[in-house]
């Protein structure tokens, strides 16, 4: 502690020196975490998927719908135990901005399929019984003030689904979940009972995707194969998956994504690690008499190693602390921002978690240490001699 | 037994038969050749002689920032040759104070700050250590001036509070490379005051480099080099 002041004070000297580079650094900091955020947010979502759960779609496009029909032919098979339909309505409450996930469900089945989906029994009663009712979850029913026994119109943007004039719903549920058991259970979705929808468009309408609950999940590859090989030769042949893949998929973020996020922010911090370098570079070459003077005191080698490590170390502190700042106040922001705010709400994890900005201060500290290290060694290595006579 | 007493037995400062090889690429230049001196306790000498002569290696021998390539140098009681980096970098802290052309001072610190920098080595507390930094700027004639950087300093004022830094762990010994040689008449003669005050009040040795004749003539003993070797 008592050679702080001598760090602090070569900071102070050059502050615009000190600024810009706590700013670089910051600015690398920030983007890890709202990447991070963004792939842990995507990732939450994934967890929610169970390794029993096999989702069946159309194998060209998730726009087609599969023939009712392909229900039954499913539940038929050996090792598949239960079945629900499981519906994307991309309905609109009032506004675009208001979107959230509605989909439309086979109700006794999908609470069989789905146990994270938790209602009370007397709500889950009413649902069952109840063709236009919808269960929200409590995330849900925040946000728009809900409660059970309210209305509300959805309009569907999908033209199968498109009747002439909105559908009309009545609350029967707010589910919440058991977020330690479950984790990932998305609690601003709503979901309805599929013979609604079937029997308001005129039973016209297909499956979107069949969730088939499989008796033993090491056997979902089989089974994904198994489903598909028996439509093979139809007119609509599936694509099978297990609920995992389907979710990564579907977003189409899971792999790719990550991979992008990862790869901008390696390419951000590779050129923070460079300016920092170069900085702490200049800073060394400038007080190599210093350098000189101080193991002339009597200052031994490592400790002036020392030294320029922990200034470089506390820049990176400094600029790993403020861009979390940044970070955090970004995530809270852009959530209100117009339309942007709307997609990110659909996320239903998305904040600074802990983690990620403690690994952020940490990578904030090993850039600072990695930038410093070479500036560290050489004045580790200076001769006093050699440093004196340039003087 | 404290370095000034073993010095006063053994004499401050003991060069034997050194030769410094300076290796520039292919080439070994021959600094010092065989050199032999002795100063003792409490002298004052003044290394003199042209450029290129080897006053300054001596001097950074004498003070534990260089090696010899062969010969043995002996500072306050203390051998230097076996000493490893991390020793001598101790031995310097408490033996020997170093003043320089220059001055050297940090420029972010200062006046007290800079002197109390050899103290941030030792067990002394914030306050002692702020204390014994101001004794010595008081004894150097510039304690008005403590909160003062470098850059608001005169030379001779800079190189007073040069001086106060070396003597501000009490080193036995004083090497000092041309410390008036930066400066103007005045306050040149100001430092030289100093440290012959230093020498006859608090027993210092001290051993100067310089080309200025004046100043030499400040010290007891005058010995000139050249091409490595001690001529006089």
């Amino acid at each position: 502690m008592k050679f702080a002041p001598l760090i602090l004070k070569h900071l102070r000297k050059n502050w615009l020196r000190t600024t810009s580079t706590v700013l670089a650094m910051s600015v690398c900091i920030f983007l890890f975490c709202v990447l991070q955020t963004v792939i842990a947010a995507v990732n939450f979502g994934l967890h929610a998927g169970s390794t029993r759960r096999l989702v069946v779609r159309d194998y060209v496009s998730l726009a087609n719908n599969l023939p009712i029909n392909y229900k039954q032919k499913i539940a038929a098979l050996p090792g598949v135990t239960d079945t629900t339909i499981v519906s994307w309505f991309g309905g609109i409450y009032r506004d675009p901005k208001n979107f959230f996930p509605n989909l439309a469900v086979e109700p006794e089945a999908f609470l069989r399929i789905y146990p994270e989906i938790m209602l009370p029994e007397d709500q889950k009663e009413r649902w069952l019984s109840d063709v236009r009712g919808a269960i929200v979850g409590r995330k849900l029913a925040q946000r728009f003030g809900w409660k059970i026994g309210d209305t509300f119109e959805l309009e569907s943007f999908i033209p199968p689904y498109r009747v002439g004039k909105p559908f009309d719903f009545v609350i029967d549920g707010i589910y919440d979940t058991d977020e330690a058991k479950y984790p990932g259970t998305d609690l601003g979705a709503m979901y309805f009972n599929f013979k609604y929808l079937y029997e308001a468009t005129g039973r016209q309408v297909g499956i979107g995707t069949l969730t088939a609950q499989i008796d033993d999940p090491s056997h979902a590859g089989a089974m994904s194969k198994e489903i598909d090989q028996a439509f093979e030769n139809s007119d609509n042949q599936t694509k099978t998956e297990t609920e995992q893949a389907f979710r990564a998929g579907f977003v189409a973020l899971a792999g790719n994504l990550a991979l992008l996020l990862n790869g901008i922010g390696m390419a951000v911090a590779f050129t923070i690690l460079l300016v920092t370098a170069n900085t702490m570079s200049i800073a060394v070459r400038e007080r190599q008499q210093e350098i000189a003077v101080l193991k002339t005191l009597g200052f031994s080698s490592g400790l002036v190693m020392g030294l320029i490590l922990s200034e470089a170390l506390l820049l990176g502190l400094m600029g790993g602390l403020l861009g979390i700042l940044i970070a955090r106040g970004i995530i809270t922001g852009l959530t209100y921002v117009p339309f942007l705010g709307d997609v990110l709400r659909g996320f239903p994890n998305l904040g600074l978690s802990p983690e990620i900005a403690a690994l952020g201060v940490g990578i904030a500290l090993l850039l600072g240490l990695l930038a410093g290290f070479i500036p560290a060694l050489l004045a580790y290595r200076a001769r006093i001699t050699d440093a004196l006579r340039q003087v | 037994m404290s370095a000034t007493a073993v010095a006063a037995k053994t004499g401050a400062v003991s060069v034997q038969n050194v030769v410094k090889i300076y290796q520039r690429d292919s080439q070994q230049i021959k600094v010092l050749d065989g050199l032999t001196l002795e100063v003792p306790q409490g002298e004052f000498m003044a290394l003199m002689g042209p450029s290129g002569s080897g006053k300054t290696t001596l001097l950074n021998l004498i003070a534990g920032i260089d090696r010899a390539t062969s010969g043995s140098v002996h500072v306050a009681g203390t051998d230097l040759t076996p000493l490893s980096e991390g020793e001598l970098a101790k031995w310097r802290s408490s033996n020997v104070g170093f003043i320089f052309q220059f001055y050297n001072l940090i420029p972010v610190l200062n006046a007290v700050e800079n002197v109390e920098l050899p103290l941030l080595l030792s067990d002394l507390s914030k306050k002692e250590r702020r204390e014994r930094a101001l004794t010595a700027l008081r004894i150097v004639g510039l304690a008005d001036r403590s909160k003062h950087y470098p850059r608001q300093l005169s030379g001779g004022q800079e190189q007073r509070v040069a001086i106060a830094r070396a003597i501000v762990t009490d080193p036995a010994v004083l090497v000092a490379d041309e410390p008036t040689g930066d400066l103007d008449s005045k306050s040149a003669e100001e430092i030289l005051d100093l440290m012959q005050t230093f020498n006859r009040e608090f027993v210092k040795t001290i051993v100067m480099v310089t080309h200025d004749p004046r100043a030499a003539s400040r010290a007891h003993t005058q010995r000139h080099l050249d091409k490595g070797v001690l001529t006089e």
